[in-house]
C-alpha cells in the first residue's frame, strides 16, 4: 500500500476524526477504496471533480481531496455531465445514494447511462434513506419475503443493474463496501473505462437498515463468473437475473461495452480564447 | 400618396399558408431596401397546423418609434378555401378578424382560389379590394402549389408598387433556390409576375388609385431582419457563452436551435436537456468548469429550475437564465406574451441569495444587454435573469449593424496556479465586495468544496452561527457592490419634475416611448421612466429620481402590477397602475388613453381589455384567439 499516495488524499479534506459517519457505515469502505483507486490512477487532486449527491453518501466529497460540488438531490449526474462537456480533461466522478439516484434522480440516471459521458457514477447503495432516519429508498427490499407490490405505498424495488442496462450504460459494474479492495478494482476499471461508468456498490447502513448486513451480504455475494463475457449486453442481462434467482448478488463487471466516441475538446473560457470573436458568418445569415 | 410608411397584416391558415414565410421574405427584402420592417406582433397558436396565424408589420424610411397602433394599411389574406357549407369560412377567416383593422381608404388583397367573398361593407369604407386566385393560378398554370405565396407576394409587391424590376426578388430567389436549378428560380419568377399582373388587372377594372407606396433607399446603411431570441443569442456568443442548454419550450425554442448551430462554431457546445432541470444543473456543471454558461426557458420551465436558482446563489455558480415569458399561469397561453414572472425570478427559491433581474427593451438591447449579462453572471457569481417575452424574442425587426460592437470579454476573480503560491487559496473568502476568488477545477493548488450547504470559507459544510451569519452577508453583499458599480439607472424620457410619470420595464419601451408622444401631442406632458436594470433596485437614486415627480403610472403586462409592488415596496411611493393581460401586445394609443384614465384618480387601476362582461360559449366552434 502507498501510503504518501493515500496521505495526499487527506489533504483538503475535513479531518478523519470529524467524518461524519456512524461507526461501522458501509461508506468508510467506499472511501477506502476510493483513495486506493485514485492513488493507484495516480490522479493528481486538482484534476478530480467529485460531485456528491444529497445524503449521507454524498459527504463524501469533502471526507477526501480534491475538487467538490453538491448541490441538489437527485442532480449529481447533470452537474457531472455539463462540467465534463466543458472540459474533456478534468476526471468527473459523481457520488451519490440509491434515493438520490433511482428516486428524485431517476431521471438523470437513465438520460446520463444513454448519453455515455466519460464519468463515474458510484452508488452507495443501502436500500434506505439514511440521513432522514430510515425511510424506504427505491431499492428497499433486497432479499425480503415479497409482499411488495401488492400496495402503491411500497412498490417493488428497482433493480439497479438492470434499469442501468435497460438505459443503454455501457459499463455496469457492482461492488460491496465490505470487500474494500474489490471495490477499489471497480472504481480503477470504472474510472479507465471511456464513458459513463455506473457502480452500484452495497454499502450496508448500520443503523436503519438492519436486513441487509455486512454478513448478510458476506454469504450473498459471488464474483462474478470468469468465463463472463461483459461485452454481451444479452448475458449481462441474464447474468443478473440468474443471480437473483438463486439469492446471490454478482460482484465484478456485469457489462463492458464503450461506443466510439467523438473527441471533444475543452470549450473556450480564457480571455483569449474569447477575444477577436467574428459575428459576421451570422450577421450575413441576417441580412 | 404615401411613401415608405406601410403597415401590413399577413393572415392564413397556421403552417400550411406559410404567413412567416411570406413576411420574413417581406422583412428581409425590405431591409437590403434600407427601409425599416417591424414584425413584432406575432399572432399564432399553440397547434403545428390549422389554427389562425397572422403577422403584422410596420414599413418606414425612419427608425419607427414602435411597431404603431393595430390599424393596417394593407391585408393579405392566404386562407383560400371555402367551404359554403361550414360554419366558418376559412379563406375569410383573416378577413373576417382582420377587416375591422383595416383603415379607412386601405387595401384588401386575399386569395379567391375557390370564390370571391363579400366585401361590400369594407368596400364602402373606400377600401380597395384585390380578389387573386394564387392556389389556382399555382396549380393549374404553373403546377406547383408551393409557390402560391409568390403569387401573393408578386401581387403584394405590386400593390406597394416596390420592385417593379424584380431585382430584390430575383436576387433572393436566386439565394434560396439557384442551387437547386435555374428553372426553381425562373418558376418563382414567373409566379411572382402572375401575382402583379392580376394586381393590374383589378387596377385596370375598378381605376383604383393605390394609396401607399415604398421606395428603396439603398446602401444608407448595414443592417440585418432579426428577431429577439437570435440577438440575445448573438450577445451571448459575443459575451463569451460557450455553453447553452435548453429544453423546448415556446418562445424559447428558437434560442436553442440558434445556438445548436452557431455555438459549435466558436467552440462552445448546446444541450438539449431532457429536461428542465438537467438543462440547468449540466449549465452549473459547465459554469463550475469555467466556462460561461446559459440556459433559456419560459415560464413553466422556469418554475421547475427554481430549485437551482438557489444552488447558483449558495454556491456562487454563475449562470444566466433566459426567461422569455409568456402568459401564464400553468401552461397558459404559450403563443401570448406577459410580464408575469417577475415575481418568479425575484422571489423563486426558498432562503436569500443575491440575483440580479435584467430586462431589455428592444431588440437590439436583447444583445447589448446580454453582454451585460455575461459580465455581471461572471462578476458576481450568482444567477442573473434575462426577461424577454414572446413578442420581443419572436419578433423581427431591421436592426441596423452598429448594434453589434464586440467588446473585450473581461474573465473577473478567476485566481490562477501563480496566484494561490502567493495567497493561500480560500474559495469563499469574506470580502468587503462580497466577491471571492474563484478557480477552475484543474487548476494546481486552488481545490475548492462548493456546496448549496451552508459552508465555511473553503466549503466545508458547517452550520456555525457566526460562520453562517457571515457567508449569508458576504453573499448579500455582492447586491450592494453591484447597485454601486454595475447598476444603471431608469432611462429617463421628458422631464419627471412636476409631471405625471409612466413607469414601465422590458418589452414595453417602444410602445410607452409611443405614447409618450401622443399624449405630449394632446398637450399631456408625461415623463416616461423606464428600467432594464429592474432587480435589485438602487432606493437612494430612485428615491431622488422620484422626489419631485408627479402621479406616477407604472404600465405593465400582467395582471396584478408586479413591477408596481417592486416600486412601491423599494421606494414607499403609492403607483397607479395600467394593466393588459388578455395575450394581446400592448399598444401605443390605448396606453395613452389608458394613462389618461389612471391620472384621475389616485390609486387608479386601469385594466386595458379587462373589467369586460363575460363572453359566451360558443361550443363547437374554435376560439378566436383575442384580437
Amino acid at each position: 500500500m502507498n501510503t504518501k499516495g493515500i496521505k495526499l488524499w487527506e489533504e483538503n479534506a475535513v479531518p478523519k476524526h470529524r467524518i461524519q459517519w456512524c461507526p461501522g457505515c458501509g461508506d468508510f469502505g467506499v472511501l477506502a477504496a476510493l483513495k486506493q483507486a485514485l492513488t493507484e490512477l495516480e490522479v493528481m487532486p486538482h484534476e478530480l471533480l467529485l460531485v456528491g449527491g444529497i445524503g449521507c453518501s454524498g459527504q463524501i466529497r469533502n471526507y477526501l481531496n480534491g475538487n467538490a460540488f453538491h448541490g441538489t438531490h437527485g442532480g449529481a449526474l447533470a452537474y457531472g455531465l455539463g462540467a465534463k462537456m466543458a472540459n474533456p480533461d478534468l476526471k468527473v466522478i459523481c457520488l451519490a445514494g440509491d434515493g438520490d439516484t433511482f428516486a428524485i434522480g431517476v431521471e438523470n440516471f437513465v438520460h446520463v447511462c444513454r448519453r455515455d459521458p466519460d464519468m463515474v457514477l458510484l452508488v452507495m447503495n443501502n436500500g434506505v434513506y439514511g440521513l432522514t432516519k430510515g425511510q424506504d429508498s427505491p431499492t428497499a427490499g433486497l432479499g425480503q419475503p415479497d409482499e411488495r407490490g401488492s400496495r402503491e405505498e411500497h412498490p417493488p424495488m428497482v433493480d439497479a443493474l438492470l434499469l442501468a442496462l435497460a438505459s443503454e450504460a455501457t459499463f455496469v459494474a457492482q461492488s460491496f463496501s465490505g470487500d474494500v479492495k474489490h471495490t477499489a478494482r471497480m472504481i480503477v476499471e470504472a474510472i479507465q473505462h471511456p464513458g459513463f461508468a455506473f457502480i452500484n456498490d452495497f454499502s450496508p447502513c448500520v443503523t436503519y437498515n438492519r436486513f441487509n448486513t455486512y454478513d448478510w451480504f458476506r454469504e450473498r455475494v459471488e464474483h462474478v463468473p470468469e468465463d463472463h463475457d461483459p461485452s454481451d449486453r444479452d448475458a449481462a442481462w441474464r447474468l443478473v437475473r440468474e443471480f437473483a434467482r438463486r439469492g446471490k448478488i454478482p460482484l465484478g463487471v456485469v457489462y463492458r461495452n464503450p461506443r466510439p466516441k467523438r473527441p471533444q475538446r475543452r470549450l473556450p473560457l480564457w480571455e483569449d480564447e474569447l477575444s477577436g470573436v467574428d459575428l459576421e458568418p451570422v450577421l450575413a445569415t441576417y441580412r | 400618396m404615401r411613401v415608405n410608411h406601410v403597415k401590413l397584416l399577413v393572415g392564413g391558415v397556421q403552417l400550411r399558408d406559410g404567413v412567416t414565410t411570406v413576411t420574413d421574405i417581406l422583412g428581409k427584402i425590405f431591409t437590403r431596401a434600407g427601409l425599416f420592417a417591424v414584425a413584432m406582433e406575432k399572432g399564432y397558436a399553440s397547434t403545428i397546423y390549422g389554427a389562425h396565424q397572422f403577422d403584422p408589420m410596420l414599413v418606414t424610411e425612419e427608425p419607427p418609434v414602435s411597431y404603431g397602433d393595430p390599424e393596417v394599411d394593407v391585408l393579405v389574406a392566404l386562407d383560400y378555401d371555402s367551404n359554403p357549407d361550414a360554419p366558418e369560412q376559412p379563406n375569410r377567416d383573416t378577413v373576417l378578424r382582420h377587416g375591422g383593422k383595416l383603415r379607412d381608404g386601405g387595401v384588401l388583397v386575399y386569395d379567391s382560389s375557390t370564390g370571391e367573398i363579400p366585401t361590400g361593407a369594407l368596400e364602402a369604407r373606400g377600401i380597395q379590394v384585390f380578389p387573386i386566385p394564387a392556389r389556382r393560378i399555382a396549380q393549374s398554370e404553373l403546377k406547383r402549389e408551393i409557390v402560391k405565396n409568390v403569387v401573393m407576394t408578386g401581387a403584394l409587391f405590386r400593390l406597394l408598387q416596390f420592385d417593379s424590376d424584380e431585382a430584390y426578388l430575383r436576387q433572393l430567389l436566386e439565394e434560396r433556390f439557384l442551387r437547386k436549378g435555374r428553372e426553381v428560380v425562373d418558376l418563382n419568377l414567373q409566379a411572382a409576375r402572375r401575382g402583379r399582373q392580376e394586381v393590374e388587372r383589378v387596377l385596370e377594372a375598378n381605376g383604383y388609385q393605390l394609396p401607399v407606396r415604398l421606395e428603396p433607399r439603398p446602401g444608407r446603411h448595414r443592417a440585418v431582419y432579426i428577431s429577439g431570441n437570435e440577438c440575445l443569442g448573438l450577445g451571448a456568443i459575443a459575451g463569451g457563452v460557450r455553453f447553452y442548454a435548453g429544453y423546448p419550450i415556446t418562445p424559447a425554442s428558437s434560442i436553442l436551435e440558434f445556438m445548436e448551430q452557431w455555438l459549435p462554431k466558436y467552440g462552445g457546445r448546446a444541450l438539449q436537456g431532457q429536461n428542465e432541470r438537467e438543462s440547468i444543473r449540466a449549465a452549473l456543471g459547465a459554469a463550475l468548469a469555467g466556462v460561461r454558461s446559459m440556459v433559456g426557458s419560459s415560464g413553466p420551465g422556469i418554475s421547475l429550475k427554481v430549485e437551482e436558482f438557489g444552488v447558483s446563489g449558495a454556491t456562487e455558480t454563475p449562470v444566466i437564465v433566459v426567461d422569455a415569458q409568456r402568459a401564464g399561469p400553468s401552461t397558459g397561453m404559450p403563443t401570448r406574451p406577459e410580464q408575469g414572472d417577475l415575481n418568479l425570478v425575484i422571489g423563486g427559491g426558498h432562503g436569500d441569495f443575491p440575483r440580479i433581474v435584467l430586462a431589455p427593451g428592444t431588440v437590439e438591447e436583447c444583445y447589448t444587454l446580454m453582454l451585460e449579462a455575461c459580465e455581471l453572471s461572471d462578476k458576481y457569481q450568482c444567477p442573473v435573469f434575462f426577461l424577454t417575452d414572446l413578442n420581443l424574442s419572436e419578433g423581427k425587426k431591421t436592426v441596423l449593424e452598429d448594434v453589434f460592437r464586440r467588446p473585450q470579454v473581461v474573465r473577473h476573480g478567476i485566481v490562477r496556479e501563480e496566484d494561490v503560491r502567493a495567497k493561500p487559496y480560500r474559495r469563499f473568502e469574506v470580502t468587503p465586495s462580497g466577491i471571492s476568488p474563484r478557480s477552475v477545477p484543474g487548476t494546481p493548488g486552488a481545490i475548492f468544496k462548493a456546496s448549496g450547504a451552508e459552508h465555511d470559507e473553503f466549503g466545508f459544510v458547517s452550520i456555525d452561527p457566526r460562520k453562517r451569519a457571515a457567508m449569508v452577508e458576504k453573499r448579500m453583499r455582492k447586491l450592494d457592490t453591484y447597485l454601486q458599480e454595475d447598476w444603471k439607472p431608469p432611462q429617463v424620457f421628458g422631464s419627471v419634475r412636476g409631471n405625471p410619470v409612466v413607469v414601465g420595464w422590458g418589452n414595453t419601451r417602444p410602445v410607452l416611448e409611443e405614447a409618450r408622444l401622443f399624449l405630449q401631442r394632446r398637450g399631456v406632458p408625461v415623463a416616461l421612466v423606464h428600467f432594464t436594470h429592474v432587480f435589485p433596485l438602487h432606493r437612494r437614486k430612485l428615491e431622488a429620481l422620484f422626489a419631485d415627480a408627479g402621479p406616477v403610472v407604472v404600465v405593465e403586462q400582467n395582471f396584478s402590477g408586479q413591477f408596481a409592488d417592486l416600486l412601491q415596496r423599494e421606494l414607499r411611493i403609492a403607483t397607479r397602475r395600467v394593466n393588459k393581460y388578455n395575450g394581446v401586445p400592448l399598444y401605443p394609443t390605448e396606453v395613452a388613453e389608458a394613462v389618461l384614465q389612471a391620472l384621475q384618480r389616485e390609486g387608479a387601476v386601469v385594466r386595458i381589455g379587462g373589467d369586460s362582461q363575460p363572453v359566451p360559449v360558443e361550443v363547437g366552434r374554435n376560439e378566436h384567439e383575442g384580437d
